[in-house]
């Protein structure tokens, strides 16, 4: 929690800009690249839910007066970031500036679906946006921020791809730790309640078998819950990997019919006390997930 | 074996050939589909169900204040054509709105609200917005809400009740303050949220302001009463806001100054106003989150008329027309409370009063009590894009001319209503 507050205050001495950025995660890794040199705000609670958002207005002066803007992408922001992006006024911080990176631009995402229609729940266009929960891809993230940093502040280019080299480094040993951790559970079949572990399970070759609510952004209905419990018991799955922020009912009620194992996964720093860092992050999902 | 690897082969040629054919749509040199700008379609319709048949509902005012309150939107010359929503017992299709917004160029953004009625199109907005003027700098042009007070730029599908509050159709109209003109906001630079914004508009409100020449005649006796320069209204206004942990609150004053050339006709008995009007205001909304999706919102309003000029009555035909020296001041409030338990359903509450009726010149007494008005809603949402909504409403504000003065109306109202929206919606402001 401290780190979390200590990345909210607003100029440090040395640093050269000021960097927005969408959610926690994404503050980390800026901060592993740039240190002291930029200082960070972070626009989004790590224990709320990042597709909703609330577009305060105390988060227009913070992008009012920021040099540059870092989001995650892929239509995850799009409930409240671009009114927030249009009543700051800041150029710098415009979709179409160079100034503003969207990460999930520099990636290949999963689940993109072939055509999206309401009828079928609140679709994500460009394909599944929660990418960041695959710790692999934290290190390309890490390359996408440093090559963006380094191109507005070329002063400091050279410091930028050292902490990089740092970063990979101490994440490659972290990756090994995780994947040894995750190596027995491949194979494993998991309930969600919204596929926002996609790119978690497919790291580690978890295999989710449905989600709690019966369509993206649809709220769990009974005759979806009874379906649920079916395939639990007939698929045997092995537990219910549940976000921080939605009601835990239903997942409890199918914990009560089936016996199935309730596991609370944080989608980012801040969604648990405890989690204070993206090492932390992993550590935690792992660990929630191989502890018998 | 051989010949089978060579039939595969031109097989797979052919195949190819034929994906080669046909481009995909980001080839085809011409195609311009992914311009398209952002277009959404907001749809709303109700049941209303009342105490009184529609012929009685016909006559009801709030005595100086507003005239037909159930109205069925002849406009007022200006291109308006909203009527009061849900005004008709049983069924309603209250509008239909069509939304379009997308980048112009670099520079600029363009955004259109076509408002639609059963009968009538009219441009609710159709404004600018420059994209690139740095520095916290924002400038509009066109047609569009002032975003005087709380509610004014809230379009009515954002809305926690049905009808706009006491205040703002008493005074401003059922279309607010919907204005041609430029709207400038700056942002200051600072840790918390202030801004200020100015806004010069053509000044032709139905309700409050007006800048056109107006013409009275008698058989005995005529008045000309001249145009006002346009653009004849001016409206500023200052909105900050601050968080404390998960609470937002958010204080601002707004102010409208404009020239008031008013016309009506209250069935042969002309008047015609001709002087200037402010209208002061003061906003208070405090919103807490409990989570990502349960909230409670404290949202109050006050206003504060005061208008200033000569009026002149054309009563009888046969009579000269009277000029009076008048002054009107009129004041009310409305408070509201919301308390949203998850992303599926939402309860609130408003109460309202216009509690100062002040007229230094009328003919027949006005009511000495205030004008309230009370209304619950429950809400369900299926999601994000369609809600249902029941609303009671109890308005003791409304009043009907009788032989002897004003007799008092009660109406209560239950509506059932619904709003949905498709395609590509932007995000709303806080």
């Amino acid at each position: 929690m401290k780190l979390f507050l200590l990345t909210l205050l607003p100029l440090s001495l040395f640093a050269h800009m000021n960097v927005a950025v969408s959610y926690p995660y994404i503050g980390a890794i800026t901060k592993a690249i740039a240190k002291e040199h930029v200082s960070i705000t972070v626009l989004a609670k790590g224990n709320w839910d990042p597709h909703f958002v609330v577009p305060r207005p105390s988060l227009i002066s913070k992008l009012r007066r920021s040099d540059a803007l870092i989001m995650n992408g892929a239509q995850l922001e799009i409930g409240w970031l671009p009114p927030l992006i249009r009543r700051s006024a800041n150029v710098k911080v415009q979709a179409q500036a160079k100034s503003f990176l969207n990460l999930s631009a520099q990636l290949e995402l999963i689940q993109k679906p072939k055509s999206v229609d309401r009828s079928l729940g609140d679709v994500h266009p460009d394909g599944n946006p929660h990418f960041h929960l695959n710790p692999n891809n934290i290190l390309r993230l890490a390359q996408v921020i440093t090559g963006f940093l380094s191109a507005l502040d070329e002063e400091h280019k050279v410091i930028y791809e050292k902490n990089l080299e740092e970063f990979y480094l101490f994440w490659q040993e972290e990756l090994k730790v995780w994947e040894k951790r995750m190596e027995p559970k491949r194979g494993m079949k998991v309930i969600q309640f919204h596929d926002n572990l996609a790119y978690f399970n497919a790291a580690y070759g978890l295999n989710s078998i449905g989600t709690i609510e019966p369509l993206p952004g649809i709220s769990p209905s009974s005759r979806h819950t009874l379906s649920l419990i079916k395939a639990i018991k007939e698929q045997k799955a092995c537990c219910i990997l549940h976000d921080v922020y939605h009601s835990t009912k239903t997942a409890e009620y199918l914990v009560n019919k089936t016996g199935i194992k309730l596991v609370i996964m944080p989608h980012d720093i801040g969604a648990l006390d405890s989690v204070e860092s993206l090492k932390g992050l992993f550590d935690y999902l792992t660990k929630a997930v191989s502890d018998d | 074996m051989k010949k089978i690897i060579t039939v595969a082969a031109c097989a797979a040629a052919l195949l190819q050939a034929e994906v080669v054919g046909v481009k995909p749509v980001q080839e085809r040199s011409f195609v311009q589909s992914q311009y398209i700008p952002d277009i959404s379609l907001v749809f709303d319709a109700s049941y209303a169900s009342r105490n009184k048949d529609q012929d009685e509902l016909a006559g009801i005012v709030i005595p100086g204040i507003s005239e037909d309150v159930f109205s069925q939107g002849e406009g007022d010359g200006h291109g308006h054509s909203h009527s009061a929503y849900s005004s008709n017992n049983g069924f309603n299709l209250n509008y239909a709105e069509l939304i379009f917004s997308a980048n112009v160029d670099p520079s600029f953004s363009l955004d259109a609200i076509f408002h639609f009625t059963e009968d009538e199109i009219g441009i609710e907005e159709a404004y600018f917005t420059n994209t690139t003027l740095a520095d916290g700098v924002r400038i509009r042009g066109g047609k569009l809400l002032s975003d005087f007070g709380r509610l004014n730029k809230q379009h009515p599908h954002f809305w926690d009740f049905n009808e706009a509050p006491l205040i703002y159709e008493g005074f401003l109209g059922y279309n607010h303050l919907n204005e041609l003109g430029v709207q400038v906001q700056y942002t200051l630079p600072l840790d918390e949220y202030v801004m200020i914004g100015a806004e010069l508009f053509q000044g032709q409100n139905e309700k409050s302001f007006g800048n056109e020449s107006i013409a009275l005649a008698t058989t005995v006796d005529s008045v000309e009463i001249e145009s006002a320069p346009a653009p004849s209204m001016f409206v500023g206004y200052l909105k900050t806001s601050f968080d404390i942990g998960n609470t937002t609150i958010m204080p601002g004053v707004s102010y409208v100054y404009g020239q008031s050339r008013l016309h009506h006709d209250h069935g042969g008995h002309e008047v015609a106003f001709d002087g200037k009007s402010s209208l002061y205001n003061a906003e208070f909304t405090i919103k807490h989150y409990f989570d990502s999706y349960s909230f409670l919102t404290w949202q109050s309003e006050w206003m504060h008329l005061d208008r200033e000029g000569d009026e002149y009555h054309a009563e009888d035909p046969a009579l000269p027309i009277e000029k009076e020296a008048q002054r009107i001041k009129q004041e009310g409030y409305y408070s509201q409370l919301v308390y949203a338990h998850d992303q599926n359903i939402r309860i609130g509450a408003r109460y309202e009063s216009i509690y100062k009726n002040d007229y230094a010149f009328i003919e027949e007494t006005l009511p000495s009590k205030p004008f309230k008005k009370y209304t619950a809603m429950a809400e369900y949402h299926f999601s994000e894009f369609s809600r249902l909504r029941l609303e009671y409403i109890h308005n003791n504000a409304l009043y009907k001319e009788g032989a002897i003065g004003f007799e008092s109306e009660d109406v209560n109202t239950l509506l059932l209503s619904v709003n949905f929206s498709i395609g590509a919606h932007g995000a709303h402001d806080f």
